[in-house]
């Protein structure tokens, strides 16, 4: 037993509960005590023990519900269940519904000791088990993608299919939806995915310096080109290139970009000695390229050269279904980033963040878990924890008479302080009598 | 009586063989380089007696430990020839809070072995120290040890309690150090605790440290 863990002793008697809180205190494990189911469960929402020690025998709820309870909220959760009403029928029950072990008290404390050993070689198995669960997803998953929604399982299953030919494609999306990430999963399910993956943000470089990153140029063509340098296009040698913003370039490298395309073959500024090249490219764009085409600023040639497949790829607001997944995707992201035990999001919340409608996309939405895992002060992400987001969500269509404004604003400050009119009338300057006769007047209900 | 704040008493509870104490005194003294002071007798603790175990609660003694007056003695092993156990446990050998004042120390399963044969007293006394030692350790707040050539290894029956050393790993030697030079008034028992756990060491643990 060599690792500290995070244990909870539940048990109705006090006695017990201390003699064993002292026991693994002796081994510098974290300790915690609870007199109830209830307040067991109680403390799992605010932190999350690794390992409970449950009275089967206790009032209001017995340790069966409670284990039934941990292993349905908590699956991590390892409980071991402990009783002097010991019976081989309720050991079997407790062993079929998740307890990792089982004790008769009294036992012997070479009993306990060895109970440790074997949770200490669970959790490693355990450890392992998620490690390289991990290792396989990342092999075989398409790189944090994340969605369940039809629209998503359908480029899901487009990826694998349009990997394997060398054709190019174009990403269509809003901003934050994810495009690199797609063309990062293309790139690792084809043929090409031992060879490098170069992406270049066409909209964050000056066209001169574009064409130099992209083709390279030699010594001393302009100043500051103090050594020859390679093109990204050489350089990704066999590989994927990723322009994201493709309707940022200029039509003169579009041209330039063409007949590279055609030709397979470039030439650095400042030589005259071309060079094969062979990448296959990923293009992106959130913007709406038959339009440039339409206003000339995006040659229709070089359009259709660069989308012989097209993937659109939907925004989030029409994938709502989705955000539950990428909110747990996330928080497990910023929970190991930040060492906060955050794991969880309440019901009102994520239902507060489907009514949100993410015109940053994913990214917003990441950025929204990152802030809040770093801001909470507890293990479960509520409303409050987003309240940020709310100005945004209630857009003015019209103009808002001075009453639906106290109202709005009322319901407001409200759900920010989880409907705790005391703390709420704090925040509004008034008493708790007038608040409450304003929510009643207002017929202001939690989560309207 | 601030120069007797690092003293350690040693108190009989009941009817306890004085060369018991004489021993487990001794060797606080020798290992932890504390000063000891064996102390009158208690009465026997009939208070803590449980009539379905027949055992004594030795978290009821400790309780009671509490509300006697101590106050000369940094640390107090009571010491007893009585059955102890905690709740949770068949039995235990001895009980100590962790970083708390008061310890337990149990003569009474100490004197067979694991195949249930007597043991010599010699051995019964190595027992009895090595239970002490491991209990006031806790007092100083040392955790169980991973390492099994540690006196602060956790025993659970006569013998793992066999198995163990009468000395302290390193780690655990050093924090045993470290714990007591935060206490300023204890530098003579400090200079002292430098020589001790290597001079017992065999020429194989010297060489594992």
């Amino acid at each position: 037993m060599d690792e500290k863990m995070s244990i909870m002793v539940v048990d109705d008697e006090e006695i017990v509960r201390e003699s064993l809180s002292q026991w693994f205190k002796k081994y510098g494990h974290v300790v915690e005590a609870a007199s109830s189911g209830f307040e067991a469960l109680d403390k799992l929402e605010n932190y999350p023990f690794q390992l409970l020690f449950v009275d089967i025998k206790m009032p209001g709820m017995d340790g069966i519900e409670l284990l039934e309870k941990v292993k349905t909220e908590y699956p991590d959760t390892m409980v071991v269940i402990i009783t002097a009403y010991g019976s081989i029928e309720s050991a079997v029950k407790a062993m079929r519904i998740g307890a990792s072990d089982y004790l008769l008290k009294p036992f012997k404390p070479d009993q306990l000791s060895l109970v440790m050993e074997r949770i200490s070689h669970q959790k490693r198995l355990l450890f392992e088990h998620d490690y390289l669960k991990g290792r396989l997803e990342e092999i075989t998953r398409f790189d944090n993608i994340i969605g369940q929604s039809p629209v998503m399982e359908d480029i899901f299953s487009l990826i694998p299919e349009v990997a394997q030919s060398d054709s190019s494609i174009l990403l269509t999306g809003e901003t934050g939806t994810g495009k690199e990430l797609v063309a990062k999963a293309i790139h690792a399910k084809s043929r090409r995915a031992h060879l490098p993956f170069i992406a270049i943000n066409c909209g964050a470089l000056a066209d001169t310096l574009l064409e130099s990153e992209l083709f390279g140029h030699q010594k001393g063509v302009f100043t500051g080109a103090t050594h020859a340098r390679k093109g990204f296009l050489e350089v990704v040698s066999g590989g994927t290139l990723f322009l994201d913003e493709i309707g940022e370039i200029s039509p003169k490298m579009q041209i330039d970009l063409l007949r590279v395309l055609e030709e397979k073959k470039i030439t650095s500024i400042g030589s005259r000695e071309p060079v094969d090249v062979d990448f296959r490219l990923i293009s992106a764009t959130s913007q709406d390229l038959g339009k440039g085409i339409t206003d000339g600023s995006f040659r229709e040639d070089f359009f259709y050269r660069i989308n012989v497949i097209i993937i659109d790829i939907p925004p989030l607001k029409k994938r709502k279904e989705d955000i539950p997944l990428l909110i747990q995707h996330f928080l497990e992201k910023y929970g190991h980033e930040t060492t906060k035990h955050v794991d969880r999001v309440t019901r009102d919340a994520t239902e507060l963040l489907k009514r949100y409608d993410w015109p940053g996309n994913v990214r917003e939405l990441e950025n929204a878990v990152e802030r809040a895992v770093v801001l909470s002060q507890s293990r479960t992400l509520g409303i409050k924890d987003f309240a940020f987001l709310r100005s945004s969500l209630v857009p003015l269509s019209r103009p808002l008479s001075l009453k639906e404004v106290e109202k709005q604003y009322i319901q407001q400050i409200l759900e920010e302080y989880d409907w705790n009119v005391t703390q709420a009338s704090k925040a509004l300057e008034i008493n708790r009598v007038t608040l409450h006769k304003k929510i009643k007047r207002f017929n202001l209900e939690r989560g309207a | 009586m601030s120069s007797n704040k690092r003293l350690v008493g040693v108190v009989p509870l009941g009817d306890v063989p004085e060369i018991a104490l004489k021993v487990i005194a001794a060797h606080i003294s020798g290992y932890y380089k504390l000063s000891v002071q064996i102390l009158p007798p208690l009465e026997h603790p009939e208070y803590a007696f449980d009539e379905r175990r027949f055992q004594y609660n030795a978290g009821i003694i400790l309780k009671a430990f509490e509300s006697m007056r101590f106050k000369d003695y940094e640390k107090v092993m009571g010491i007893l020839n009585l059955d102890l156990f905690i709740p949770i446990f068949t039995h235990v050998f001895g009980e100590a809070k962790q970083g708390g004042k008061f310890a337990l120390v149990s003569l009474f399963r100490l004197g067979k072995n694991p195949d249930g044969s007597p043991s010599p007293s010699s051995l019964i006394f190595e027992r009895a120290a090595k239970v002490a030692l491991h209990e006031l350790g806790h007092l100083f707040n040392l955790l169980h040890c991973r390492e099994k050539r540690c006196l602060m290894h956790f025993s659970g029956g006569i013998q793992d309690l066999d198995e163990i050393p009468l000395y302290l790993c390193r780690y655990c030697s050093d924090f045993l150090k470290n714990r007591l030079r935060r206490q300023p008034d204890n530098e003579e028992s400090l200079k002292k605790l430098d020589t001790i756990p290597l001079n017992r060491l065999s020429s194989q643990e010297r060489f594992r440290q």
